[in-house]
């Protein structure tokens, strides 16, 4: 990927600590910086307090309440960032699930396949890791409200709502990419996410037609997106300059 | 008197003919056209005005978002006819599969729908669905949806979604600046991944694609699979971020990978009549 969405560094404000967000916010408003022409970085530093979890897992501590940023200004490199953001969320997700399967109900064949998302999930939260170098160091912390990761029909019954908005939210932010490149990343991603929902509602009910509920899928603007997501995630995800425009497809909203 | 042998005109598609019709109509009323195809239709040639108006209308370069979604179209096509062929064979698709290929073919239906709709909104004609050869000239030998040949179709129907999935993925850069049809595309794009899915699991693969593997499939479809090994995305090795988590295959199984325009209509190429 080239260099094309990094921002102009004169105009960036960059943010290390937790005080000076909070400074930030208080003292001029999150908006009124955008509108002085304004790009927001969050630095290493405010992103190791966000999470400060365990690397191999993403298993983050949950409560801390910070906030994460994304600026869609940035062009691409948001869209990444948002996209980091739900990888973080399944692939953790996921992890609990493998964590959990001694004392579980899933059986041998479920146990397996659960693997292989957990697998594919990790890769995508650790390959955005990569591609976003600077851009991707913080870390969101997940929360599952109690959710019982040994109960096959609870645990699925959710992994169905991640699979089904990681689709519908690829579908709906893959507009804003501006290379054909970052498209094609969403596109080998989000063929993958659907794979995922398709077996998990297989699993649910199995040879019915809810593999594929309709001719159409989802595609959801980030904003609705990342409200759906907000449930399960403890640190406020706060967008910046989000696209005021979102162009739907043809059956879709 | 001997019956009068078929005119060149009857054996070309209706469509082709209304779109070569109203083009000529255009033109008759001042449209723009170029001086070898006015010459040619104030001959009164009808072949020679046929051939001319026919590369009037598709002979210029292709707009990329037409020719992407014409590609789409003919993919769906092949995917209708099959299942629409499919459900229709007394005693091939058990009972208790019923569900999901109905669900397959009303998905095929209306994606055929919709792209001829959205390619007519833009101004052009959808290209007629073609006449497909299921046994593919030969390489599937006496496939004709016969009540014992089911476990040919679904590995067909894997082999078909598997590509449907790689021919849109493709064509996405290609409608990177119209957003409506990006979006529309992506939309049918992951319930062909569903699809994909579904059916290899209903065959006992996992639902994704390992390496670059076609699994127990037919050697003359590997083209379909060829590249899904890929171990490097946007520049990334996946190689040290897999190594704990399923290697290469969960590397290659994490990321489904385009097909270019040329290799899908290569592999449809296999199965036209």
């Amino acid at each position: 990927m080239g260099d094309a969405w990094r921002g102009d560094e004169a105009k960036r404000v960059s943010i290390g600590t937790i005080e000076q967000w909070n400074a930030l916010l208080s003292r001029r408003g999150f908006m009124r910086l955008m509108g002085l022409g304004g790009a927001l970085v969050l630095l290493p530093g405010i992103a190791t307090s966000c999470g400060g979890g365990d690397a191999v897992t993403g298993v983050g501590t949950p409560g801390s309440g910070d906030t994460v940023a994304i600026d869609f200004a940035a062009g691409d490199v948001a869209v990444l960032q948002f996209a980091y953001v739900l990888e973080q969320l399944e692939a953790d997700f996921y992890s609990r699930v493998v964590s959990a399967f001694t004392g579980s109900n899933f059986t041998a064949a479920e146990q397996t396949l659960l693997t292989d998302i957990r697998n594919h999930e990790v890769i995508h939260r650790d390959f955005f890791k990569a591609l976003l170098g600077s851009n991707g160091e913080f870390t969101i912390t997940p929360t599952y409200s109690g959710l019982n990761f040994q109960d096959r029909a609870t645990f699925l019954a959710a992994a169905k709502t991640f699979e089904d908005l990681g689709v519908a939210a690829y579908n709906g932010a893959a507009q804003y990419l501006t290379t054909a490149d970052n498209l094609t990343i969403a596109g080998k991603i989000v063929s993958v996410e659907a794979r995922h929902a398709s077996a998990i509602r297989d699993l649910l009910n199995p040879k019915s037609a809810d593999f594929a509920p309709r001719a159409f899928d989802d595609a959801l603007s980030p904003i609705k997106s990342a409200a759906a997501a907000q449930d399960f995630i403890v640190d406020k995800l706060a967008f910046a300059n989000a696209p005021a425009v979102f162009v739907p497809g043809l059956g879709t909203g | 008197m001997p019956p009068k042998p078929p005119s060149l005109m009857s054996t070309v598609d209706t469509e082709i003919i209304d779109a070569v019709e109203t083009r000529a109509a255009e033109i008759a009323q001042g449209a723009s056209a170029s001086s070898k195809l006015v010459a040619a239709l104030a001959l009164g040639s009808v072949p020679i005005a046929l051939g001319a108006l026919a590369t009037d209308l598709w002979g210029q370069a292709p707009s990329e978002v037409v020719d992407a979604l014409q590609l789409a179209l003919l993919l769906e096509h092949l995917e209708s006819d099959f299942y629409t062929r499919g459900i229709s064979a007394a005693g091939m698709i058990p009972v208790a599969d019923a569900t999901i290929f109905a669900t397959l073919n009303a998905h095929e239906s209306t994606h055929v729908s919709v792209l001829r709709t959205i390619i007519g909104a833009k101004g052009a004609t959808a290209a007629p669905k073609p006449v497909f050869d299921f046994t593919a000239k030969g390489s599937v030998p006496g496939f004709v949806f016969a009540s014992t040949q089911y476990e040919t179709f679904k590995m067909l129907s894997q082999a078909f979604e598997d590509l449907g999935v790689r021919a849109y993925k493709g064509q996405l850069p290609r409608l990177i600046s119209d957003k409506s049809t990006l979006t529309t595309a992506l939309t049918f794009h992951s319930v062909e991944a569903r699809h994909a899915a579904e059916i290899r699991r209903l065959r006992g693969k996992k639902g994704w694609i390992t390496g670059g593997s076609r699994d127990d499939l037919p050697a003359f479809l590997q083209p379909v699979y060829a590249g899904e090994e890929n171990g490097t995305q946007g520049g990334v090795s996946l190689a040290p971020i897999a190594t704990a988590f399923g290697g290469p295959d969960g590397a290659s199984e994490a990321f489904d990978e385009p097909l270019t325009r040329e290799q899908v209509t290569a592999i449809v190429g296999l199965f036209l009549a």
